[in-house]
């Protein structure tokens, strides 16, 4: 019953989906880790991402550009980002930072049920989907959609490219050290509502390419961001909050579980291994895996 | 030729308590003040003051006689008014170089090319070179006031508000930083403001020094000056010096 | 002039109040309850919706009922989920004061919007959800006008029997309605003989079905039957074309979702080859209202009614001919005409809600089929017919 061969196909196809998983993690606390607030929209931003992706490919670009596709809509819900904070949420941490986290929340929560409004209102509540052309990719001895396959390379590519931009640009410094001091970088000439804002667009833009490379796969429709967040959510608190490691580690971690615990456990209860670990965590290492061990900056 | 540094009739509230009440502060080209009071004086409240931290209930600030009435802390910094902090504001999982790098990227100008250059001038004067790669939370107390400080001096910057730089602080570090202050006021005619209690410091660097006590100026002069007065000695330094 | 204006003012507004209260205070108010938002099934429910919609338009263009009462059709969102579904049942007795509540597609949200039901005393028509206990539980207020599971497994065996299958993997959401249907076919299976049935439960909300779908991979079946409901179902066509399962190993969808416009545009390229429940084909004859409706629909939709639209037409008429049979809108004399009188719904054959037997009380049901797509892109209405299976209906 337990051959290796399904052994090693679940192994797979956790690890992929996992790594997709940590994309949306990734954004979730990379916002935390620079503005001390969570964004509780950002399946919203998933589901833009589709949207836009489904858009591109079906009514403008065609089927065959679908990988010229998935960094326009990435950018795209990276301006849109950009609009969000500056319209926003740049007036609520203008003001001192009291009781800048529950503004926050609850901009970001009004946000959420207006953008689902919005995308029923504009598409209905149908679900869509971009197609695919590629063929089916042999990943070791499993079978894989190569939208999958594909959605996994350009996951790593965003994750290297996200890791150089931290380490080795003018503007990963800033971000790094505003995620340290906000009040250190203001010393240093920064300005520190502009860093925000940049980090809110990539923050989102993560989950947008999340939406782009998954709509094949999960298909598109208004509430398509809702479960990604949630393993977003929980992969943050297993990873532990602020640390991008974390989320990376967690990310795949998470996508094993879930694969082992619905091909060897009980298909029926996928959704709970995940709820289950973050559980464990909570009670043994609540800051997460790799998670800080105070809050404060 | 307009003052350095100029606080017209400060005031600043905190629900009942008058922290600044009616500060004015006149601090010339060049010179270095000295900033003395007992704690809870108002003296970092001040300094908030003065760098954006808090904006003031009523009057101005004038860097060079140019007012910064609605500029935001990082626009003052870029104005070349740099300041420290009493508990040091570094970023701690960044090295020590990262943190140099930090303080001078945004507010570098044509004329101070890439960095490199001031990054091994601040190694050397602070003698952290061999720390470089060393995370900043890995340093002492004395070595983080020091990085502070040479943070600060990354890129030249007309006028400096120091809080507290010496306190608890060994003395070989110590001098380091009156080194760093001297030399930075001599070659790039800096003015300085410098809070702190120790006054055998105060002497050295201070031709003049401003007392706080419960908000207001109590007095200006030299150290000797107002170390003569009754009411400094009653309200301050009489406890100072026991 | 001024006088003039005034006095016309008046009389419009003493018109209104003549001619237009005591017209909407005679309107009959009928509710439908129907998933218009995920995690419900939207299509579906906008289907029913539809057919609803243009059935009170037919019968209030008729002159109505009772002699000139209009219908006015109060449509409520359950989301698929149960304690909306009540929710809105609630508010469509109590605030809205309706006489019927048809609709219901997702069972659980029947059998919940049928707890209450039993109290309030309106009767419900589920329309297109299938899970036993709907009508086996013998409400008087419950009444239903669609296959039920055992019906619907019958067709299933008599597919694998035609077929030859000798293994049946499952891939079941557990709901009411997944767990209903795989359990029935285990149940059928195990009569028949000769077969070998693996169940695979998912979580409705699980977007990645693909650990799911390895194991029936490796359990090497002849065919796999899929029980899933709206985004699920899709899911799972496009995940079992990846892992190479389809187009390998046939697959059966439980309900008639491949129907729908949609289907091809979801799965241009892996969508031939299925095999599905439906239980309406063209070839099938209508009736002369079924046919008058279908051709109202096309005009306004253009395109052709499916079950779902027939169904809530189907409903709308049922009601109207009932009211008019028992001269009152009284539920109680409602339900007793219902059980007793003979109804023309969309198909020739005539309709009826006897107190029969297990989930067969108060219960009609169309002809059921299973339809293949033999070709990419192809017209429901051509698909081949598989199966033609007509439910057997114990005799009390
Ligand atoms: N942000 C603040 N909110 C409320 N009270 C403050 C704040 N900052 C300083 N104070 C109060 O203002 C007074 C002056 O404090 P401070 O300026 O820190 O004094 P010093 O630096 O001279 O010791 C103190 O009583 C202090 O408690
Ligand atoms: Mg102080």
């Amino acid at each position: 019953m337990f051959s290796t061969e399904l052994v090693v196909q679940t192994f797979i196809s956790g690890t992929m989906i996992g790594v997709l998983y940590a994309l949306m993690a990734l954004g979730i606390t990379f916002i935390y880790s620079i503005m001390r607030m969570i964004n509780w929209a950002m399946g919203e931003f998933y589901m833009i991402g589709s949207y836009l992706q489904y858009a591109l490919v079906a009514l403008l670009l065609g089927p065959d550009l679908w990988w010229l596709a998935i960094p326009i809509s990435a950018a795209g819900v990276f301006l849109f980002g950009l609009v969000v904070q500056w319209s926003l949420l740049k007036p609520i941490f203008r003001k001192p930072p009291e009781a800048r986290d529950d503004y926050a929340t609850v901009v970001t929560l009004a946000l959420l049920l207006l953008l689902r409004s919005l995308a029923t209102g504009l598409a209905g509540p149908n679900q869509f989907s971009p197609g695919s052309d590629l063929p089916v990719v042999m990943v070791g001895p499993l079978p894989m959609a190569g939208a999958r396959v594909a959605a996994f390379v350009f996951a790593l590519v965003a994750l290297v490219l996200f890791y150089l931009l931290l380490r080795y640009s003018w503007y990963g410094l800033a971000l790094r050290a505003t995620s340290q001091s906000r009040v250190g970088v203001q010393t240093a000439g920064i300005d520190v509502l502009g860093v925000d804002r940049i980090a809110f667009g990539i923050g989102v833009a993560l989950a947008g390419l999340a939406g782009a490379l998954l709509a094949p796969v999960f298909l598109v429709y208004p509430t398509n961001g809702l479960i990604t967040t949630v393993k977003g959510f929980e992969i943050v608190v297993i990873g532990g909050l602020g640390s991008i490691p974390g989320a990376l580690i967690a990310g795949v971690l998470l996508g094993l579980i879930e694969s082992f615990g619905a091909a060897f456990i009980d298909s029926a209860y996928q959704n709970i291994y995940g709820f289950a670990l973050v559980l464990l965590i909570l009670a043994l290492k609540p800051t997460g895996l790799l998670g800080e061990r105070g809050r404060e900056a | 030729m307009p003052l350095a540094l100029e606080t017209i009739r400060l005031v600043k509230r905190f629900g009942g308590l008058l922290a600044a009440n009616d500060v004015s502060l006149a601090v010339e080209h060049g010179e270095i003040r000295g900033l003395i009071g007992p704690n809870g004086a108002g003296k970092t409240t001040l300094v908030n003051l003065v760098t954006g931290v808090h904006p003031p209930d009523m009057g101005d600030v004038k860097l060079g006689g140019q007012s910064l009435r609605g500029c935001a802390m990082h626009e003052i910094a870029r104005l070349g008014l740099v300041r420290s902090f009493q508990v040091t504001r570094l970023f701690g999982n960044m090295t020590v170089s990262e943190n140099l790098m930090t303080s001078f990227f945004a507010r570098r100008n044509r004329a101070t090319g890439d960095g490199t250059k001031q990054i091994g001038n601040m190694l050397e004067l602070t003698r952290l070179g061999p720390l470089a790669d060393t995370q900043a939370k890995k340093l002492s107390g004395g070595q983080r006031a020091l990085l502070q400080m040479a943070c600060g001096f990354m890129v030249p910057g007309s006028c400096y508000v120091l809080d507290e730089p010496f306190a608890g602080i060994n003395p070989v570090i110590k001098d380091a930083i009156i080194d760093m202050i001297v030399d930075v006021n001599r070659r790039h005619g800096a003015t300085f403001l410098v809070v702190s209690h120790e006054m055998a410091i105060v002497r050295r660097l201070c031709r003049q020094v401003t007392v706080m006590m419960e908000g207001r100026v109590a007095a200006q002069g030299t150290l000797d000056e107002v170390a003569r007065l009754p009411e400094v000695i009653a309200g301050y330094l009489g406890k100072a010096l026991e | 002039m001024r006088g003039q204006e005034l006095l016309l003012a008046g009389a419009i507004v003493a018109g209104l109040a003549t001619a237009g209260l005591p017209a909407a205070a005679q309107d009959i108010g009928i509710g439908l309850v129907v998933p218009l938002s995920p995690p419900g099934d939207p299509v579906g429910g906008q289907l029913i919706r539809r057919g609803a919609e243009l059935g009170v338009e037919t019968v209030n263009a008729a002159g109505g009922v009772l002699g000139g009462r209009k219908f006015k059709l109060y449509v409520e969102d359950s989301q698929g989920k149960p304690e909306a579904g009540v929710a809105a049942y609630r508010r469509l007795v109590s605030e809205d004061k309706v006489v019927f509540v048809p609709g219901f597609f997702h069972s659980s949200v029947a059998i919940a919007a049928n707890e209450v039901a039993n109290e309030m005393g309106v009767p419900t028509m589920s329309l297109q959800a299938s899970a036993a206990d709907i009508t086996a539980k013998h409400y008087e207020v419950a009444f239903r006008t669609h296959v039920v599971d055992p019906v619907r497994v019958s067709a299933f065996m008599e597919f694998i029997k035609q077929k030859n299958f000798k293994r049946v993997s499952m891939i079941a959401e557990t709901t009411d309605y997944g767990i209903g249907i795989a359990d029935e076919t285990i149940a059928q299976a195990k009569k028949m003989g000769g077969i070998e049935v693996q169940k695979v439960p998912f979580d409705r909300t699980v977007t990645d079905l693909t650990p799911q779908l390895l194991q029936i991979k490796a359990f090497k079946p002849d065919l796999v039957i899929n029980i899933g409901v709206g985004q699920p179902l899709d899911l799972i066509i496009d995940q079992a074309t990846t892992i190479g399962l389809l187009p390998n190993t046939p697959m059966l969808v439980s309900y008639d979702a491949p129907v729908r416009p949609q289907y091809w545009k979801l799965h241009p390229k892996n969508g031939a080859g299925i095999y599905f429940i439906a239980y309406f084909s063209p070839k099938a004859p209508l009736s002369d209202i079924g046919a008058a409706f279908s051709k109202a629909y096309v005009g306004k939709y253009k395109e052709d009614p499916v079950y779902g639209a027939l169904n809530g037409f189907g409903a709308i008429e049922i009601i109207s001919q009932a009211i008019n049979a028992a001269k009152s809108t009284d539920p109680k004399a409602l339900i007793k005409t219902l059980e007793t009188g003979t109804f023309k719904s969309w198909p020739s054959n005539p309709v009826t809600f006897p107190r029969a037997k297990g989930v067969y009380w108060h219960n009609w049901s169309a002809p059921v089929l299973i339809l293949h797509y033999t070709k990419p892109m192809e017209d429901w209405k051509e698909a081949e017919v598989a199966v033609q299976y007509a439910p057997v209906v114990p005799k009390d």
